[in-house]
């Protein structure tokens, strides 16, 4: 919402007061001034001048030469290029010695004629051409013939007036009005408002017939007079500058005339041609489902039954709130309208106005509901300035209909003083209590123990003890607010089981040296494409946006991977080849599609690794990462928490993987995440290579996290180490050779180690040669080897048996 | 006497002469010779004190003392010796094995935080040390958690302060972590007091650009209890402001608005770039805001079934983005998403 400095003094006398002053105390109080500046910087000695002659120039063409009068003693010669320069017009002079934005003007000769200054168009003044007239900008701006002769244009057109712009907050559609801003600058500082008293007028002399029916509740409130005679022309120049300021465009003087009054008073106001109107009597309906209407824009809209027009008894005339119909456009040939003045439902309005895409000034008021008391102010109002500035005539009485518009009156809020300490937590005197409402032009008065306030309809926004409660801080200031500590019992701040684990997990993978990153949970059909998941695989079950803003961003992730990889592609494009990333993240997991429950947000820990092992060392040979990497990354995890016993892995079928060197992880029995190679072609869709990919379902981990810990008694007596190389076939797991062993190794077996595995000479083709570490230990006496060397010939003859393994020669 | 005094004379002369040899002895292997020679058991001393059995019972006990004199020495001397040639070994390994101890050492990699859960895990942290737990909620929300329990009926105005991504009429994406507000005070009902503390990711219709993100992280808080003040949300904010901005910190509150808290504030803090004084970036005010709070709408509370006209509560929410852009200078909110490691990796060096 934009006003002006001097527009808002008109209503509030705040002249002793600089502007910055106001906006200050504007701005702390809750209407902020986003920006002030003047509508025009750096205008300087240019003034209003009469054309009085003007001659061909006598050596060029395109040129004229005007004689001026700016009412000094002697004329001005000005030379001016422009085509529509004419004797008798009013005009924009620039004095020599003029500055105009990113000019200075001299006395200069062109083509043999002496200028004495120039003559300037609008742009020249540094104002937008495209908000005026077409017939104003081409050219010289021609002003009216009663702008004054000398008169300073900045003071004319008011261009050094301050343009004030308010960032507003929902709330607060009073100040969307002058004079609501008035009211509000006026309980800041203290001052009375004067706003002009319009009375609605009934006519002596032929009266034109007017008749108003409202058929809808969605009006709650109408009121319309006729005005005949009137002559279409531009609007007052201080008028058309004021709308120009506040970002309207000056039309034609009714038009301007209705915006004004819509600035001025924050009610929307249409005028209609009389002439278009049927049997001259005004129908507020529902529309018919289908019904169609061509709108002031020249588009043909297709209505339904949630929308209201205005109509006659033969057709619709405009949509009520949202914008007039052609056929009853005010024209060049318009010479009586009439003014409509009304209260729409705010819902319906803004459905209405999204529906057809129509945003406007008027629409935006009617959205956030108007004040009834002024429904037919403002129509006065807008009837009085027709009769000033466009020569009209009060041609009907006034037709006024609907509840909302018999004896508007506002909402009572009690208020218990009471509470307003309390709740602001510190004492305010119940006289300032009721300075603030008098302020604010709220009548109040005590009743028993609270305070009783009769809040106008111009606030909506103040509908119970609460709202009441700001207004009192707002008013006496925000400032005034101690600061003091929450009193009641102590409590223990403390994270959840599953919040410690997450910050466990995430510190864990930072220490071992992984990046963590975020990334966007949005991602794309094209991305699951990428990293193969087809129609079958579960990941392809995602949750899709209604509107998404872009193809990239369309449906929820159900994986982390695409978008760790989008973060790899991003880097190795910048050259950083060494990535070590991790993200703790969410997964968005339907129950069924389409949506009919909020799905499972599932977080998972996901990580990719590609690049080199370690930071390059002259004595380190440094090698880049393989899936033993990944997997013991995973398994330090798993061991951080307790858990790496428990999980088991298993060849993985993931689409997105190298089917050989990837597995799944099983948690007791549940599939709780997967590590391994990413799949070439995934690879190669991303412009990478050699990538590894993990995941591990947090919420799994936090099942079996292991958070209490006896210590176990340190043993009293020695171990016993006993290594064994095995010859089996290739393809024999070799987690089926440990456990195979583990069977028959007896109870003080503490740990089996694999420290080589060898294929080639020596080992015949199609076997591999196994070297296991056995540890053994027993916990009440020292082993002996004629022990030792009985357990390890039975566990040589049970994995012969069963793999058929030998020792190796 | 005379042969006594002999005997004597020979220990003493045979002491110098070991000593002597000692100073030239070089290296532990001479050394090692040197000690058979004069002190193994068929070395010079043993020789000399076989000679004793011959004297005179009376001269035995002196020259026995003499003799016994003469092995200590030689012996202390010996070991002072090995030490001394032990010492010169070593240091001459120690020369051989002598590196450039300005070359790098073998680094690991260095891991970091990603600086929106950085800020998060510090905003927890300062309102755990005042007794708040965490509490969270579903990104996948339904539109009466996210609007309608929070005093935003279907259709009202401010709605569009949050244009709001569906994915049915009824469920869409949280534009913000309010929810968890109302979905706790309806869990905890009628358990008090409620001291939360709310993270989370949250999402908005808006096009991306420097300061704009579709997807971007939100922390609030809400305080319900007997007896809570709008002076206790400025003295918490107060110092929280202080915790993480630095204890010079001056907070500042404005009126605004916020369909569910009344009366709602913004709230300043000293701008980080000027302390106060003003500059381009708090437009000369001196201030800038960080977040949105007030006291928690009576409908809100009502909502759950709290008595509102008794109990009262306060409510805060801010951008973690914009803290982390105010306490990192991070220029483009882009940056945050876009996880270039060159920008990540320099928090691996705060160690805080
Ligand atoms: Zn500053």
């Amino acid at each position: 919402m934009k006003i002006t400095w001097n527009w808002l003094l008109e209503y509030v006398d705040v002249s002793d007061l600089t502007p910055q002053e106001v906006a200050q105390k504007m701005t702390n109080a809750g209407i902020p001034v986003e920006h002030m500046q003047r509508l025009v910087e750096g205008v300087d000695q240019v003034v209003v001048g009469e054309v009085v002659a003007v001659t061909a120039h006598p050596s060029a063409d395109r040129l004229r030469v005007c004689t001026v009068d700016v009412g000094g003693n002697e004329h001005l010669t000005i030379v001016c290029g422009a085509q529509n320069v004419q004797a008798g017009q009013r005009v924009p002079v620039a004095l020599v010695g003029a500055t105009l934005p990113g000019m200075k003007i001299g006395k200069s000769t062109l083509r043999g004629v002496i200028s004495e200054g120039m003559i300037c168009s609008v742009a020249e003044l540094g104002l937008d051409p495209h908000v005026f007239p077409k017939e104003q900008t081409t050219g010289i701006f021609v002003l009216p013939k009663d702008a004054p002769i000398g008169q300073d244009i900045n003071r004319y057109l008011g261009l050094d007036d301050l343009v004030m712009e308010l960032e507003l907050t929902p709330n607060r559609s009073d100040c969307l009005s002058l004079r609501g801003v008035a009211y509000e600058v006026a309980a800041l500082f203290e001052r009375t408002v004067h706003m002009p008293m319009p009375i609605l007028q009934t006519p002596t002399i032929a009266p034109k017939p007017l008749a108003v029916q409202v058929v809808t509740e969605k009006c709650t409130g109408y009121a319309g007079q006729v005005v005949d005679d009137l002559e279409l022309g531009p609007s007052p120049m201080w008028m058309q500058m004021r709308l120009v300021a506040v970002g309207m465009r000056p039309i034609n003087n009714l038009v301007d005339i209705t915006n004004y009054v819509m600035f001025e008073w924050g009610q929307p106001l249409h005028a209609f041609d009389y002439q278009a109107i049927h049997e001259q009597q005004i129908v507020v309906r529902q529309a018919q489902a289908g019904e169609q209407l061509i709108t002031l824009d020249g588009q043909l809209r297709t209505l339904s039954a949630e929308m209201t027009v205005i109509a006659d008894p033969m057709r619709a005339l405009g949509l009520a709130g949202v914008m007039g119909g052609e056929n009853s456009e005010v024209t060049a040939n318009t010479t009586s309208v009439v003014l409509e003045s009304a209260l729409f439902d705010p819902l319906q309005t803004r459905r209405t106005g999204r529906v057809l895409q129509l945003r406007s000034e008027a629409g935006l008021r009617f959205e956030k509901g108007l004040d009834a008391s002024v429904v037919t102010a403002a129509l006065a109002r807008a009837a009085d300035l027709m009769v000033q500035y466009a020569g009209g005539r009060i041609a009907s009485a006034p037709v006024v209909t609907g509840a909302a518009l018999q004896k508007p009156t506002g909402t009572k809020v009690a208020v218990r003083p009471a509470r307003v300490w309390q709740l602001l937590g510190f004492h305010i005197p119940l006289d300032e209590m009721l300075n603030v409402c008098a302020r604010l032009q709220f009548p109040a008065k005590i009743e028993e123990d609270r305070l009783v306030i009769d809040v106008p309809l111009r606030r909506p926004d103040i509908k119970i003890e609460e709202d009441m409660i700001e207004e009192f801080a707002r008013l006496i200031g925000y400032d005034r607010i101690p600061a003091t500590m929450i009193e009641g019992p102590l409590t223990a701040g403390k994270l959840t089981k599953d919040q410690h684990l997450r910050r466990v997990l995430s510190d864990h993978l930072i220490s071992v040296g992984l990046q963590e990153v975020v990334t966007y949970t949005f991602i794309s059909r094209e991305d699951l494409n990428r990293i193969r998941v087809s129609s079958e695989d579960g990941w392809s079950q995602s949750i899709e946006l209604l509107h998404p803003l872009s193809d990239e961003h369309h449906i929820l992730r159900t994986t982390l991977l695409p978008s760790l990889l989008e973060v790899a592609k991003m880097n190795v494009n910048r050259r950083q080849l060494d990535l070590r990333l991790f993200e703790l993240g969410r997964v968005y997991l339907p129950k069924q599609l389409p949506l009919t429950e909020q799905p499972e947000e599932r977080l998972l820990l996901a990580g990719l690794l590609m690049g080199r092992r370690n930071p390059e060392h002259p004595f380190r040979s440094v090698r880049t990462f393989d899936f033993y990497d990944a997997k013991g990354l995973v398994e330090s995890v798993l061991g951080r928490i307790g858990a790496v016993s428990k999980v088991t892995f298993e060849r993985s079928t993931a689409p997105f993987f190298h089917p050989g060197q990837s597995a799944d992880m099983y948690l007791e029995g549940m599939l709780c995440g997967r590590v391994g190679r990413l799949h070439f072609n995934v690879e190669s869709a991303y412009d990478l290579a050699d990538a590894f990919y993990f995941e591990v379902d947090v919420q799994i981990l936090a099942h079996v996290a292991q958070d209490e810990l006896y210590v176990a008694e340190l043993p009293r007596f020695p171990g016993v180490l006993r290594d064994l190389a095995l010859v089996v076939d290739r393809d024999l797991p070799v987690a089926n050779l440990l456990q195979t062993v583990r069977e028959v190794a007896g109870e003080d077996l503490v740990t089996i180690s694999v420290f080589d595995v060898y294929t080639g000479k020596g080992i015949d083709a199609g076997h591999k040669s196994v070297a296991l570490r056995l540890f053994f230990r027993s916990l009440s006496r020292t082993l002996t080897d004629e022990e030792m060397e009985t357990t390890i010939n039975r566990v040589l003859a049970h994995v012969n048996s069963v793999h058929g393994a030998v020792l190796r020669e | 006497m005379i042969w006594g005094d002999s005997v004597k004379e020979r220990l003493l002369k045979l002491q110098m002469q070991a000593l002597a040899a000692l100073e030239e002895v070089q290296g532990l292997e001479e050394l090692e010779a040197w000690r058979v020679g004069y002190l193994g058991k068929k070395g010079e001393l043993s020789s000399v004190l076989r000679a004793m059995g011959t004297l005179d019972a009376t001269e035995r006990p002196l020259v026995g003392q003499i003799a016994n004199d003469v092995r200590i020495n030689l012996e202390q001397a010996h070991k002072k010796q090995k030490e001394a040639l032990q010492m010169v070994a070593l240091q001459k390994r120690e020369a051989q094995e002598k590196i450039d101890i300005t070359l790098p050492g073998r680094m690991q990699w260095l891991g970091a935080a990603h600086p929106l859960h950085k800020v998060i895990r510090r905003i927890e942290d300062i309102f755990l040390g005042f007794g708040f737990t965490i509490a969270e909620g579903p990104e996948v929300e339904l539109d009466y958690y996210n609007f309608e329990a929070l005093n935003l009926p279907k259709d009202h105005p401010a709605r569009d302060m949050q244009d709001t991504f569906y994915i049915t009429e009824e469920i869409l994406m949280r534009t913000h972590t309010s929810p968890v507000q109302a979905r706790t005070l309806q869990a905890r009902y009628p358990e008090l007091p409620i001291r939360i503390i709310v993270p989370g990711r949250v999402y908005r219709r808006d096009d991306d650009d420097a300061t704009h993100s579709h997807a971007f992280m939100q922390i609030e808080g809400l305080v319900v209890d007997r007896g809570v003040r709008m002076s206790d949300l400025k003295g918490m904010l107060l110092e929280f402001a202080r915790e993480m901005f630095g204890q010079n910190q001056e907070i500042r509150l404005r009126p605004s608005f916020f369909p569910f808290t009344e009366p709602s504030a913004e709230l300043d803090i000293l701008c980080i770039y000027c302390g106060g004084s003003g500059c381009r970036t708090c437009k000369h005010t001196g201030f800038i805001e960080i977040l949105g709070c007030g006291m928690v709408h009576p409908n809100v509370l009502e909502m759950q079934g709290y008595d509102a006209r008794e109990l009262s509560g306060f409510a805060f929410g801010m951008g973690v983005e914009r803290i982390a852009m105010l306490m990192y200078r991070v220029e483009d909110i882009r940056q945050f998403y876009q996880n270039d490691v060159r920008l990540l990796e320099q928090f691996s060096t705060l160690a805080r």
